[in-house]
């Protein structure tokens, strides 16, 4: 349990840098950092998290329908869309495809500037790593993941809307009046939960197994390997915990 | 040189260090003063750029201490040691630039994070610091455009950006050509006498090691893995009555380091008959 205690001090340092280093007259996370991950991870991700909930979307209409329509409930099609969608593919399919470009990458270039010693310059620079480079790409995933998750959430209700609109008989106006009404607030809530604690988990992971990286170019593949599957794993599995947090909290949907 | 007793910069003190069960560093202790170039010898994998890094603070030693500036880096907190490194610069043997930023990013990276420079300025110490290795002109290349050689004079001009008051150097003209190499001895001279820098340099280049060294380590091997086996000033060095001192400053292939095993022993290791298990790959 070596690595969860890594991980815990970890999250501390990062916590100090961006909250508590700034008022203490120390060096600051930089600004310019942040943004330019924030380009990195969330930007460049639009085109695949929109093929991948344009996809998710279209898949989910037609197959609901077929359900939906052996008991005459064609009509409830964008209900199943809002709530699947919403509270968890969303987030779940926009974290693989994070951890798929964003984490592996991470993982793989603080892993190399481990092996490379530029992790060791900079600390003999009296730079420190988890400011200079940890602290941005944490916050910038944090920040972006969550917008990349309620970008998924439109492109995968226009997936649902050309079912609807083209192959069963709900028409736009009628599409988005039942979307607007089946979506309640804690749908987006818990949906949005969700995706900040990808986003921290995801970038903390990848970071950590980044910088843990030993024996050179081999060691670099290798934990970028763990470092993928490792977030997958946690993601769903603290998925399933926040569905039960917020079904508890809610009670059964009625 | 003046006989006047100079500040003690660096004091290590029966320095061991194990990797697993193996010795690289075993009870090594010497003591640099102020304005001295201390150069360290010995052969490849004796564990040079391992005691630099236990100096630097990258690593710790098993058992022994080390004092700069007065003080024990051995036990220090990573905050004491951020501040005693803004007094460094090290240059790595390979470099270590951040492939990330171009060659001017990376020799500005300690100004912009450490001093609180005007970025005019910074534009303008970097120029210099560029100028220093022979490299006016190459700010905007990345360090994946430029050659070996050129990287790691990029290094030293990062090192010395912050005009530290001791600088570790891993190597720093190896792989140089004959000017290049010239250049950079004088101008690690020019730092220590005219500024009074203090510097250990790891160096394999005899001639580049006598022109600029004021003390001199030569680590050992074999038998001796991880001692000192001579120590002094260049002079002591040269007249030093230890064989494998004098095969090392001559360069000769064959001597108390032997050039190859006898034949037995030879076909003995060839073969695994001295292991366990023989060769694995
Ligand atoms: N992290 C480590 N783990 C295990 N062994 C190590 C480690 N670092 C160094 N060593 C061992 O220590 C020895 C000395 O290595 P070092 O890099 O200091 O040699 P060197 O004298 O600088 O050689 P060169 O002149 O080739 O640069 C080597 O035999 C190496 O295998
Ligand atoms: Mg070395």
């Amino acid at each position: 349990m070596a690595a969860l205690r890594q991980f815990l001090t970890l999250n501390a340092q990062i916590l100090y840098w961006t909250f508590v280093a700034p008022f203490a007259g120390k060096p600051t996370v930089r600004i310019d950092a942040i943004f330019q991950q924030m380009v990195r991870i969330g930007v460049q991700a639009v085109p695949m998290a929109a093929l991948t909930s344009l996809s998710i979307g279209l898949t989910l209409a037609m197959q609901g329908s077929h359900e939906l329509a052996r008991m005459g409930a064609t009509s409830y099609v964008p209900d199943l869309l809002s709530i699947t969608l919403l509270r968890e593919l969303a987030p779940l399919l926009t974290g693989v495809v994070v951890i798929g470009r964003s984490g592996s990458a991470i993982t793989a270039e603080l892993g190399t500037m481990k092996v490379s010693e530029e992790i060791e310059a900079l600390e003999v620079m009296s730079i420190n790593p988890i400011r200079f480079l940890v602290a941005p790409r944490v916050i910038a995933m944090i920040i972006m993941l969550p917008c990349l998750v309620v970008f998924s959430n439109y492109i995968g209700f226009v997936g649902g809307w050309i079912i609807c609109n083209f192959a069963l008989d709900i028409n736009t106006t009628k599409y988005i009046m039942r979307l607007i009404e089946s979506a309640d607030m804690m749908d987006l809530i818990s949906g949005m939960t969700k995706s900040f604690v990808f986003g921290w988990l995801i970038s903390v992971i990848s970071c950590q197994s980044g910088l843990a990286v030993t024996g050179g170019a081999e060691g670099v593949g290798r934990s970028t390997t763990k470092s993928v599957v490792l977030c997958i794993l946690v993601m769903l599995v603290v998925n399933a915990i926040l569905t039960g947090m917020f079904f508890i909290i809610e009670g059964p949907k009625g | 040189m003046s006989e006047t007793k100079r500040e003690t910069v660096i004091e290590v003190r029966d320095l061991v260090r194990k990797f697993g069960s193996r010795t690289v560093l075993n009870g090594i202790s010497f003591t640099v003063e102020k304005g001295d170039t201390m150069i360290i010898m010995g052969g490849s994998g004796c564990g040079k750029s391992t005691l630099l890094r236990h100096i630097i603070g990258s690593l710790r030693p098993t058992s022994g201490s080390i004092k700069i500036f007065g003080e024990e880096t051995t036990t220090m907190s990573p905050q004491q040691m951020e501040k005693l490194r803004l007094r460094f610069g090290m240059n790595f043997q390979f470099g270590a630039l951040l492939q990330s930023l171009t060659v001017g990013e990376n020799v500005a990276l300690p100004l912009i994070e450490n001093s609180k420079v005007d970025p005019a300025i910074v534009d303008l110490v970097v120029k210099m610091k560029l100028e220093l290795v022979g490299l006016t002109g190459f700010e905007n290349l990345k360090p994946a455009e430029i050659s070996g050689g050129m990287r790691k004079r990029v290094g030293l001009a990062r090192a010395v950006a912050l005009d530290p008051e001791l600088l570790f150097s891993d190597e720093p003209t190896s792989g140089l050509d004959p000017i290049m190499t010239a250049v950079i001895d004088q101008l690690t001279m020019d730092l220590t006498q005219k500024l009074h820098m203090t510097a250990v340099v790891v160096t394999h280049d005899m001639a580049s090691a006598f022109r600029i060294g004021t003390k001199m380590i030569v680590l050992g091997a074999g038998k001796r893995a991880g001692m000192i086996i001579a120590h002094g000033t260049p002079d002591d060095i040269r007249n030093s009555p230890d064989p494998e001192v004098q095969q090392f400053i001559r360069g000769e292939p064959d001597g108390p380091v032997p050039l190859k095993l006898a034949p037995e022993d030879y076909i003995d290791r060839l073969l695994g008959h001295d292991r366990d298990k023989g060769l694995s790959y």
